[in-house]
């Protein structure tokens, strides 16, 4: 139904696609796989005819015979939203904010002529039923909904005139693991129920996994492998497949920590948040994001804490940080009260932190040697420089890279930059916050060896925050597990997820996508 | 909504009370004795102190403050010292002449910056974009008062079009008053209309790169549906914020291009007033000025609230 | 260093040639515009006078150069007071976020917006009588919200950023993340706000002494020659262009080189590269 044949992109001098070739058949689902920059969402965009200015494609792209490339920009529309509908990735900017989501469904009915003002609306009630919005409401703006409802307004109004193909860019990669179950759900559903054909792209092997019939993979704007899923993962021809599979599930050689004495022990922390007036003159109502959490930090251990998005972890790693005071409850590390935000020094340097976002972590205006020395300001020393350079090397940087500013680095070296900020002053505990969430999966399994090594040479104890079950459960000696504000489940990591006792752990697990255990070549 | 109107009116009040005071602070307690400055130097003991009874300035500071803010309330603004008439009289006539003005080239600069800020968004990078680009950037540099004289120069002088100034009243007809307020609000309105064409544009611009627009052309929206169903009400919103700060330079602009066309508006008025040192006319004139931009910023939040339901539905955006 | 757009070099050398010719008219003009000389009046440009001269018989040349004094003058002391108020308040009020100081610092801004310099400089001059420092302080004051806001606004984005997050855990307070990690960060906005409020604040001169309300005879500025040129334009034109003329250009040199600092030092741009 939809073949590409030979599809290549310059934007400017940039090559970003080279010599893709592939079909999606009717009624198919079919996963595209690669990692960031890959140039996986440029394909699709080619395939809408959606390409950004001053790109220039050239090949073939045929949609049941009629050429895209070539085609005018009035039979493309007329293409769009009819016959090939599209979803995007982050669902809480996708939809327009003036409108209500009635609106927004009805309009693509309405664009291509196929219903009155009135059919329309109806119309897209019924769409909004059927991808399970029925009780929110069409006069709703789109404010008013969550991520994954949000999500189901932009399929909603993809499928609204039952498209033959649907293009998913990223579907489920801003939501939370629970609600990313749901999303594919719905569009199996679509699938099975429409004769719609999936074109799901996306970074997550386990993801196309679950839902895809057939899969590429697609590495540097080329593809490196292509096939029928299953016998793609159970025998993959490129080396590059095979690393990304192993690097997907990777699980880094390390030692499970010693039964030794707390360095961190937080105990029935409450941490309420004002959430504006009742009414105009009504009493102030808060929200109570953590509701009496306790939990223990070994020395040289590694307990992960997984929750989804809202769960209250920010809230309580904020809080163990030192930076927002607790409304109840006491935290202490090696012993000491932290009471926020007046901690002092010596306490405070005891324990720092790594972030998720790479690019966001580093003044742009400072060299690596003065960023990395930061933590310092705490417990100055006398060989700042020579510690620096010490702890460049331990995160596998060369000690001239000090004296580089932070754009020359690539993500994945400033998260080892932000790891040398966090031991640089040996602290005892490191804050792990979501710190290889915004990392590639190869990327990812080389940071977690790294984290592993210098646990081992330090002596390190880790509190690995992260949305991520399963970097969780390749990590982690012990789990905790939090939902609304309250820990409802913690233990050994391996007993959690073997054998989990509360409800919401064994919905979480569930819903986390996963690569077959037979189809994994060992 | 409910709500947010009336935090909107609260924040209305505080405004004039807070400027009202500034005001009555720099004209009634700065001077000292604002009597004797009136008068000047060489002003007779008597002719002052009658002058400052007149002025109730016996009273207590808090008490001439209430006076006055509540002499407001009523319409009374005191009576001019050297026109010995009531302030409110001499103001009424001359508001009709900048008021109607300042919106004339309210209006003349909204219609003419929002198509052509339009026009050059949607074509971004083509020669319409950068004639539009180099016109409003050469339409920034030009102070609307010299901008006037060269109209003057053009249309009245050597075209005879227009009469050089003067303002012939409503009494003659409203197309005599509108023709003799023409020039004058081309000459306010063309710099502004440049500087909002300009935010207009960009403004467009960055809807445009919005993922709500992609979604919208993943619809099958063409470029020009998008831009007329989704990103045009998007990209009034900061446009609109303009609008009502334009209003305040276009009333500080109307008075200072009275000058120009000689029209018998709030500038002169208050520049007589300054140079006859009659406060009473200056401070009352100027919380005028000051009353009419601080409602314009209201009614402009209020249309906020219209065009955006995020604001509307008890304050849900975060 | 990428290289600098065309219209960054364009407006600075516009804007440079108008720095010279007043800081030279300190040491040389070429004729002195003190003397009257009625019989020389109102003449068109010449190769003697190359812009004319005015209804007084003065070089018009003469009197640009020396008016540019003026104009700058009053524009950067008055930007200078909006940047070394306006900052440390924005800087301040983000520092505090939500808290009821960021409130009084906005509204205080709101407050001042209400009041156009024009306003501010009808207020001071009926009080103190008309100067050229009554126009630096009614345009000064007016650039302080305006400086205020833009340091609050970048400030605020940056707040949220993970490296204040990771300075805080290094036990620094709100004063030296200001002042380390956040100026730098918007000191960018600040360049391109600062060239166009010397714009805005060279035509807000022209305005203010056009009405009387700034520098005061006999200092020459271009307001005041655009006033006195009024009743004579249909006799003379050149007296009344000429100074519109220097206006202009000095406004459109500032504000090309406003855009092109813009496009250059843009973050976002920067990041894309």
């Amino acid at each position: 139904m939809l073949s590409i044949d030979r599809l290549s992109l310059r934007i400017g001098a940039a090559e970003i696609l080279r010599d893709v070739s592939f079909d999606i058949g009717a009624g198919e689902v079919f996963g595209l796989v690669g990692e960031s920059g890959s140039g996986k969402s440029m394909t699709a965009l080619a395939a809408m005819g959606l390409l950004p200015r001053g790109a220039a494609p050239s090949g073939r792209v045929a949609f049941e015979g009629r050429q895209i490339l070539a085609a005018k920009e009035r039979a493309m529309c007329a293409l769009r939203g009819r016959e090939i509908g599209m979803i995007f990735q982050e669902p809480m900017t996708a939809l327009n904010p003036l409108k209500t989501i009635g609106d927004q469904v009805a309009e693509t009915l309405l664009v291509h002529g196929a219903a009155g003002r009135f059919e329309a609306r109806r119309v897209a009630e019924a769409r909004l039923d059927r991808v399970g919005l029925g009780a929110v409401g069409a006069e709703r703006f789109p404010h008013e909904l969550s991520g994954g409802q949000r999500q189901r307004v932009c399929i909603a109004l993809a499928v609204a005139l039952r498209p033959k193909l649907l293009i998913a860019d990223e579907p489920t990669t801003a939501l939370d693991v629970t609600t990313q179950a749901q999303i594919l759900d719905l569009l199996k559903g679509l699938v099975d129920e429409d004769g719609m054909a999936l074109w799901l792209i996306t970074h997550d092997l386990a993801v196309v996994a679950d839902v895809a019939d057939h899969v590429a993979v697609m590495r540097d704007g080329a593809l490196v492998e292509a096939g029928r899923t299953e016998a793609v993962f159970r025998a993959p021809k490129a080396a590059y497949t095979r690393k990304l599979m192993a690097d997907s599930t990777h699980v880094p050689d390390r030692k499970a920590g010693a039964q030794s004495a707390p360095i961190l022990e937080v105990s029935g922390a409450v941490r309420d948040y004002p959430a504006g007036r009742a009414g105009l003159f009504g009493p102030r109502k808060s929200f109570r994001a953590v509701d009496g959490v306790s939990l223990t930090v070994r020395a040289g251990e590694s307990v992960g804490l997984v929750g989804e998005s809202g769960c209250g972890k920010s809230t309580l790693t904020r809080a163990i940080l030192g930076l927002d005071a607790l409304q109840g409850g006491e935290i202490r590390l090696d012993g000491e009260r932290i009471a926020a935000p007046a901690v002092p020094p010596p306490l405070r340097a005891k324990m720092q932190v790594v972030f998720q976002d790479p690019f966001g972590s580093f003044n742009p205006r400072h060299k690596v040697a003065r960023l990395v020395a930061e933590p310092f300001h705490l417990t100055p020393v006398p060989d700042i420089g020579a510690r620096v350079a010490e702890a460049l090397e331990a995160v596998g940087l060369a000690p001239g890279d000090a004296e580089k500013y932070i754009h020359e680095f690539s993500g994945g070296q400033r998260q080892r930059i932000a790891i040398a900020r966090a031991i640089v002053i040996r602290p005892k505990l490191v804050v792990l916050d979501e710190a290889v969430s915004a990392l590639d999966v190869s990327i990812r399994a080389r940071i977690l060896d790294l984290l592993a090594e210098l646990q081992a040479r330090f002596g390190l104890s880790y509190l690995f925050i992260s949305h991520d079950l399963s970097v969780v459960r390749a990590v982690t000696d012990r789990v905790l597990v939090m939902q609304a504000g309250r820990i409802v489940e913690e233990g050994a990591t391996e007993q959690v997820f073997g054998a989990p006792a509360h409800a919401y752990t064994r919905a979480l697990i569930a819903a986390a996508p996963r690569i077959p255990e037979g189809w994994l070549a060992a | 909504m409910a709500r947010y109107f009336l935090t909107r009116l609260g924040s209305l009040a505080l405004s004039l009370i807070v400027a009202s005071l500034v005001i009555f602070a720099v004209i009634e307690v700065i001077p000292g004795d604002p009597a004797s400055f009136m008068l000047g130097l060489n002003a007779a003991p008597e002719t002052v102190a009658a002058l400052r009874a007149e002025l109730g300035l016996d009273g207590s500071l808090t008490a001439r403050y209430l006076s006055w803010v509540g002499g407001l309330f009523v319409g009374d603004f005191g009576t001019s010292y050297t026109y010995r008439v009531p302030v409110a009289e001499l103001v009424g006539a001359r508001l009709w002449v900048s008021l109607p003005l300042t919106l004339y080239a309210l209006l003349l600069s909204t219609l003419i910056a929002i198509p052509v800020g339009v026009i050059a968004a949607a074509r971004r990078g083509g020669p319409a974009d950068y004639g539009i680009m180099g016109a409003t950037q050469l339409g920034i540099a030009i102070p609307n008062f010299w901008f006037a004289m060269l109209l003057v120069l053009v249309f009245a002088i050597s075209l005879r079009w227009f009469s050089a100034g003067g303002f012939p009243g409503w009494e003659a007809g409203l197309w005599p008053g509108i023709k003799a307020l023409t020039l004058p609000a081309v000459a306010l309105a063309l710099p502004q209309a440049s500087i909002l064409a300009r935010v207009m544009r960009s403004s467009l611009i960055e809807t445009l790169g919005q993922d709500y627009i992609r979604t919208a052309r993943a619809k099958g929206l063409s470029q020009r549906q998008a831009i007329v169903r989704h990103a045009l009400r998007n990209a009034l919103i900061p446009v609109m914020t303009i609008i009502g700060l334009q209003f305040s330079f276009l009333l500080a602009g109307a008075i200072i291009i009275e000058n120009v066309f000689f029209l018998p508006g709030l500038g002169r008025l208050i520049f007589q007033g300054i140079t006859q040192r009659d406060l009473v006319v200056v401070e009352s004139v100027v919380m005028l000025l000051v009353f009419a931009v601080i409602l314009v910023t209201f009614l402009v939040d209020i249309a906020y609230a219209a065009i955006d339901p995020r604001l509307r539905r008890g304050g849900g955006a975060r | 260093m990428r290289r600098l757009p065309g219209q960054l070099w364009l407006g600075a050398a516009v804007t440079a040639v108008f720095v010279a010719a007043a800081l030279l008219s300190f040491l040389w003009v070429p004729y002195a515009i003190d003397g009257i000389a009625i019989a020389n009046r109102l003449k068109p440009p010449t190769m003697a006078h190359w812009l004319g001269t005015d209804q007084f018989g003065r070089d018009i040349l003469s009197m640009l150069m020396v008016g540019a004094r003026v104009s700058i003058a009053v524009a950067v002391v008055a930007v200078g007071i909006g940047i070394l108020l306006g900052v440390p308040l924005g800087l301040w009020a983000a520092a505090h976020r939500g808290a009821w100081l960021d409130e009084l610092i906005m509204r205080g801004n709101d407050l001042i917006f209400a009041f156009p310099s024009l306003v501010i400089a009808i207020l001071i001059t009926a009080v103190f009588g008309p100067s050229a420092f009554n126009a630096i302080l009614a345009i000064g004051i007016f650039n302080i919200p305006v400086f205020a806001r833009v340091t609050r606004g970048g400030a605020l984005s940056l707040w949220t950023l993970d490296y204040v997050l990771a300075a805080r855990v290094a036990g620094k307070g709100r004063l030296r993340i200001s002042v380390e990690h956040i100026l730098p960060n918007v000191a960018n906005l600040l360049i391109v706000q600062g060239t166009i409020q010397f714009s805005l604040g060279i035509l807000a001169e022209a305005g203010l002494s056009y009405v009387g309300l700034g520098a005061q005879p006999p200092t020459p500025s271009w307001g005041r020659m655009l006033a006195e040129s009024q009743t004579l334009i249909s006799l003379a034109p050149h007296i009344a262009i000429f100074p519109g003329l220097a206006i202009v250009l000095t406004v459109l040199g500032l504000n090309l080189m406003g855009d092109g600092l813009r496009d250059h030092l843009d973050p976002r741009l920067r990041r894309l590269r």
